[in-house]
């Protein structure tokens, strides 16, 4: 009797483990879809076996947990690499919309440049034409306009740029919170031994979205983890987290704080660091490059005017403002001295006919006047440097999504859910519950056997 | 080893890059540049600012070769009447010379020649688009007036200097002569000369050597004319120089920044192509898995 009781206790363990096994498959395919989530897997363990002397009778099954599958090396690499992609990706952004400021076409530095000195050289035909004065007027005017132009533009997407950098702020900081919060509800599962899958799962997930922000690096501690940033400023640490912060500088820019330190500098991963690197490195580089042409330009045009005489034989004044002593800003403030085109100082010996300054003014045009450079071949350069910076940018942005899809491939090789093994895995459990059932069936008739036999 | 069992986002992924060629492949057709933006290549980028810098200088030098050209066919052509002018001045005084005319007809002679100063005196105040051409740099006032008190007839009010242009990124030539060079040259002053044979004709002495001075006058015109013709030949080849220039440039341009259309209509066929493939793929990527087979 004893035994037959002992095997349908064990018949029933089989129900119970395969009910509890399929319950695994069911979330699976019913998670087939979802972001990050890490197929689970069934553990049965042979329960303890049952001595009776001399015999050693095995006592069924034990579903002892449903795992799930997951390789933290790899998800940390994944991680690493969503930091790079973030990056290049905020970098790649930006400064595809640089780049379109230095595009060939009507109303570009380039063209302006040209067109400057070529209305100077149409007056140097004609030096007392009012009309080729004028339009020498006129070309110096959109030449300091495309300079204003492309630094406003270059100006405004700094500000706009700042204003991605709070967000980015504003979303690590509520990722932080709820890894945060998950912390404390993974370590509640786990010290009583239950697995937190679903929760972890979710956890890579904010984690990932972190990195795609920010360097972050994982370190894991008692049952829990803390994150840092990759200078060692904490982000969280166990169930709490540490919030940045913002605030502008005396320009407007906006640093990032954490507990007190600015740590703006020491972001170089993560869409905030590309961020940082357009906004702090990239933009300011193209516009110093804008201010030394504009400047150089201003100076030298400036140099040649007042060395010569005016249409009424006046010395010449300047023709555009004077830029700043320091170069900076000189682009964006760029400007035009004069309207009275009888004021272009063409002539070299006083007389309206003479034409001498005109073309020592033309001359600028092929001078080494920036840095040894013709202001078109230094122009050129900027162009160069902005393609350059920008190409390179997209480059390793597309490398970098290349990696991290292999990365994704592989995660998913491990952790992705499978429907063909999910429904073989379910055809198992089936069968094999069927077979328990049979069991079960055969115990009660061997029993109904020994009850029959008693009454007869 | 478990494979991917999720192979969609790499098609997906596949997708968006032929997508990115595909449109690539359309910007340039419908363009015609291969470069858009920098960032499509930077080198050609920079280089193309450059050509754009240099074709516009070339054009701008054609312009210029124009309004000079235009300027110096004016003066050429106004020393030619001045030419033809002097030698009606020589006949004049040739015949003046002759000793069976009476005074009366060598006031006459002198009334023509008068009217001949005037003639030049108009020729050498030849204006070209609101300057005096003969002015040297003074060119905002008119450089010969007719003065009977000066010892020349007329007086001077220009200077003696010259204008140079630029007309190519290493060529530059003078595009005028002053009339204190040509009509007011010591020793060959043509208002002079023409002053002098008015005076002997009126006093009926020394035409001979009056004639001779405008003799020289005339020498002294046709060879600076030279000057003239030279700049213009010059000019001339300047221009098909620049014209060539321009050409080479234009082919330039097109060698760094034009695209290669037979390659990119070739791209965007293979690119259509794998498209198409990726697509079809994922359309039978996963229309069955196990559970379709569970009765």
């Amino acid at each position: 009797m004893s035994s037959l009781n002992a095997s349908l206790a064990t018949a029933l363990s089989g129900l119970t483990a395969e009910q509890g096994a399929l319950q695994a498959t069911t979330n699976n395919v019913a998670n087939a879809n979802t972001p990050g989530y890490s197929r689970e897997v069934p553990v049965f363990v042979a329960s303890a076996p049952i001595i009776v002397d001399p015999l050693t009778l095995g006592s069924g099954v034990t579903l002892q947990s449903i795992e799930s599958v997951r390789d933290p090396i790899l998800e940390s690499r994944i991680q690493q690499e969503t930091q790079t992609q973030g990056q290049w990706t905020a970098l790649a952004s930006a400064l595809s919309q640089t780049q379109v400021n230095f595009t060939s076409g009507s109303g570009d530095i380039g063209s302006a440049i040209s067109n400057f000195f070529n209305s100077i050289n149409q007056l140097s035909t004609s030096p007392a034409d009012l009309s080729l004065r004028q339009g020498v007027v006129t070309a110096a005017d959109n030449l300091a306009t495309s300079f204003n132009v492309a630094a406003n533009n270059l100006a405004e997407q700094r500000t706009s740029l700042n204003g991605s950098v709070e967000q980015s702020v504003e979303q690590i900081n509520q990722l932080t919170q709820q890894i945060a919060k998950l912390n404390g509800q993974i370590s509640n599962l786990q010290n009583v031994g239950e697995d937190a899958g679903t929760f972890l799962d979710q956890r890579t997930q904010l984690i990932d979205q972190l990195s795609s922000l920010v360097d972050v690096s994982v370190i894991p501690t008692d049952n829990t983890i803390s994150l840092t940033t990759a200078n060692g400023t904490a982000l969280v640490a166990g169930q709490q987290s540490f919030q940045l912060s913002t605030q502008p500088d005396a320009s407007g820019v906006q640093h990032i704080f954490a507990q007190g330190n600015d740590i703006t500098d020491t972001m170089v991963s993560g869409q905030l660091g590309g961020l940082i690197q357009a906004r702090d490195q990239e933009i300011p580089g193209i516009q110093a490059q804008l201010d030394t042409l504009a400047a150089g330009l201003a100076n030298a045009v400036n140099q040649v005017q007042t060395g010569g005489y005016d249409l009424n034989g006046n010395p010449g004044t300047n023709l555009f403002n004077a830029p700043p002593a320091s170069g900076t800003g000189a682009a964006a403030s760029l400007s035009v001295a004069i309207t009275d085109p009888s004021l272009i100082a063409a002539s070299s010996d006083g007389t309206p006919g003479s034409n001498g300054n005109a073309e020592a003014m033309f001359a600028l045009s092929t001078q080494g006047l920036i840095q040894g450079q013709s202001p078109t071949d230094y122009y050129s350069g900027v162009v160069f440097n902005v393609g350059n910076a920008s190409a390179n940018a997209n480059a390793e942005q597309s490398a970098s999504a290349q990696v991290l899809q292999q990365l994704n491939d592989q995660r998913s090789s491990v952790s992705g859910v499978s429907l063909d093994q999910e429904a073989a895995n379910m055809m198992r459990y089936q069968q094999a519950y069927s077979a328990s059932a049979q069991v079960i069936t055969t115990i009660n008739e061997m029993m109904q056997t020994v009850i029959n036999m008693k009454t007869s | 080893m478990r494979v991917n069992p999720n192979p969609l986002p790499d098609l997906i992924s596949a997708i968006q890059q032929t997508q990115q060629q595909i449109n690539t492949d359309l910007q340039q057709i419908s363009s015609g540049q291969s470069v858009s933006v920098p960032s499509d290549d930077p080198a050609a980028a920079a280089m193309l600012v450059r050509n754009a810098g240099q074709t516009a200088a070339a054009d701008q030098y054609l312009r210029s070769v124009d309004s000079v050209q235009g300027e110096m066919q004016n003066a050429d052509s106004t020393l030619n009447s001045v030419v033809t002018t002097l030698q009606r001045a020589i006949s004049l005084g040739v015949e003046g010379a002759n000793g069976t005319l009476n005074d009366s007809d060598r006031a006459s002679i002198a009334a023509e020649v008068q009217g001949i100063q005037t003639q030049l005196v108009s020729l050498a105040n030849l204006s070209y688009q609101g300057s005096y051409v003969f002015a040297g740099t003074a060119t905002q006032t008119a450089p010969y007036v007719l003065d009977s008190s000066s010892p020349s007839g007329v007086n001077y009010l220009g200077n003696s200097s010259s204008n140079t242009i630029t007309v190519g990124d290493h060529f530059s030539l003078q595009t005028n002569l002053p009339g204190s060079q040509l009509f007011s040259s010591a020793g060959s002053d043509v208002f002079q000369a023409v002053q002098d044979l008015i005076t002997s004709l009126q006093a009926g002495t020394n035409i001979d050597s009056a004639v001779t001075e405008i003799s020289s006058a005339y020498q002294h015109i046709n060879a600076q004319r030279v000057f003239y013709g030279n700049a213009m030949n010059q000019l001339n080849s300047q221009q098909s120089f620049l014209n060539t220039e321009t050409t080479q440039l234009a082919q330039q341009q097109d060698t760094i920044g034009g695209a290669d259309l037979t390659k990119v209509i070739s791209n965007l066929e293979s690119a259509q192509t794998s498209r198409q493939a990726t697509l079809e793929a994922m359309a039978q990527t996963q229309q069955t898995n196990l559970f379709n087979y569970i009765k």
